[in-house]
């Protein structure tokens, strides 16, 4: 372990977190302060969500990352390697067998299982942010309930374009009371976040927030009753494994206008293909 | 000191109060079991961790003590858990202040005899409702069985715990938690190594019929 503690963060720092999760998962949506630490990688890399699973990670825990989905991609394997080298904890790519999970943007398509972990990372924690600057006014507003202004925001898009236009962290109330962004996640995956057996811990580290959403939890995607709350949806299926119900990623594969359709979860496409093969 | 001590200090002098044996593993595992009842209300959690001299108190409420307590935590203390190598042994293993001001606590160590709902414990405020104390009680008795009924965050359906009898006052304040949340307190509750938790998000009603718990206490 050359030197560090068991998964980096000195006891202290990890106690003063748990500490922080006990009160998120006690009410559930609420922003805890917490005293975010620097990490050997900077802001924006998913330092929030680093130190919530450094935090609650056991040396007996099977880990999984994900970053937009895929397991391979950079934000995913630098971090799966840091705590390989810091805690020495097995990894996996494989949804069905991780204990923890963390992710950047996306659930994965494998639904979850109770006992499960999921970490999000999380850019912005204040889902009010861009319609007020101030933290003390948004932290009024939480207090008082008051989310008018997201309705309206959400109104905004359907008088410019007809519909509602947010595509990604798309607001969600949490058990009836809190207003919470659920990290840049697409739309597609705000369902399931309503009553995941999972449960489901968000770290904003440049922000110093955490939050949580405990399993089998009521999560509701704002909207309006004449524009219910749609997700997206495709006219391809996946070019590689077939898949008509989960997100894809477009890509482009050369310079004359080609691309193709294929699943964003990487662990999830393979192993249909895998299932097919 | 005000309140008085019902523990006598040879009930429990001489006797070792064990710290956790690997300190990063040993809490981490304790964490991630207190997380669980957290989040999974009314689930029974078997937490390995010697005996505390203090059978009252259960070797449950010491591990979570051992597992959240530190030099930025303060503690207070109901009178019939308090006693001088309690105090000592807290501060020994993990720094953390006792202190005589409820309303300051992160924590508080009662059972449910002692509680009363006049204590002034920190309920948090509507800004920063997560400025609130934690309770951590002994209690004599944690089974999934008709006693009162569980349902909210963490719940599929309902479920169902039994405390012990005498424990009317305590769940009846747990219950007013839903009335002033997102203020509120969280409970923890001990009974010998076994843990179960319900938060403030937690809805409760009396599953009994007889007189003393009849209806709804929600």
């Amino acid at each position: 372990m050359n030197g560090y503690n068991f998964a980096y963060l000195d006891e202290q720092t990890k106690r003063m977190i748990r500490r922080a999760l006990l009160k998120a998962v006690a009410i559930p949506g609420y922003q805890v302060p917490f005293g975010g630490r620097e990490m050997p990688m900077p802001y924006g890399w998913g330092t929030g969500g680093v130190q919530v699973t450094a935090s609650i990670l056991g040396a007996d825990d099977i880990l999984k990352v994900i970053d937009q989905g895929a397991d391979d991609t950079t934000n995913a394997v630098s971090i799966r390697h840091f705590f390989q080298r810091v805690a020495g904890v097995e990894t996996t790519t494989s949804t069905a067998t991780a204990d923890v999970i963390q992710t950047r943007h996306r659930i994965p398509e494998t639904p979850l299982r109770n006992g499960q972990i999921l970490v999000f990372q999380v850019p912005i924690p204040e889902p009010l942010r861009f319609i007020e600057p101030s933290e003390q006014e948004t932290r009024m507003m939480h207090a008082l309930e008051e989310y008018g202004v997201m309705h309206v925001k959400l109104y905004e898009d359907i008088a410019r374009y007809g519909h509602i236009a947010t595509t990604y962290a798309y607001p969600v109330k949490v058990d009836g009371r809190y207003v919470m962004d659920p990290s840049p996640i697409p739309k597609f995956d705000n369902p399931k976040l309503d009553g995941n057996p999972a449960l489901m811990l968000f770290g904003a580290g440049r922000e110093k927030r955490l939050y949580a959403i405990p399993p089998y939890t009521r999560v509701e995607s704002l909207d309006f009753e004449d524009h219910p709350f749609e997700v997206q949806t495709w006219e391809h299926t996946c070019a590689l494994c077939g898949s008509d119900h989960s997100y894809l990623d477009e890509v482009i594969t050369d310079d004359k206008g080609g691309r193709m359709f294929v699943c964003s979860d990487t662990d999830y496409c393979q192993t249909r293909r895998g299932e097919v093969a | 000191m005000e309140r008085g001590m019902t523990v006598k200090p040879e009930m429990t002098t001489g006797l070792v109060w064990s710290a956790l044996a690997d300190p990063a593993h040993d809490s981490q595992r304790l964490f991630r079991q207190i997380l669980a009842a957290l989040s999974e209300p009314g689930t029974l959690h078997a937490i390995a961790v010697a005996e505390p001299p203090q059978a009252r108190l259960g070797a449950a409420l010491w591990g979570a003590l051992l597992t959240l307590c530190d030099l930025e935590t303060k503690i207070w203390i109901a009178a019939d858990l308090d006693s001088p190598p309690l105090r000592e042994a807290l501060t020994f293993h993990t720094g953390a202040r006792i202190t005589n001001d409820p309303a300051n606590a992160d924590f508080a160590l009662l059972t449910p005899e002692s509680f009363d709902p006049d204590i002034p414990f920190a309920l948090g405020s509507d800004s920063y409702p997560d400025r609130s104390t934690t309770l951590l009680v002994a209690v004599e008795r944690l089974e999934n069985i008709e006693g009162w009924r569980l349902s909210g965050p963490g719940i599929a359906e309902s479920r169902m715990l039994d405390i012990g009898d005498g424990s009317r006052a305590l769940m009846t304040r747990l219950a007013a938690n839903r009335a002033s949340f997102p203020c509120g307190l969280d409970a923890i509750f001990g009974c010998g190594g076994q843990l179960a938790a319900i938060p403030r998000s937690t809805r409760i009603d009396s599953t009994r019929i007889d007189g003393a718990n009849a209806g709804e206490v929600n």
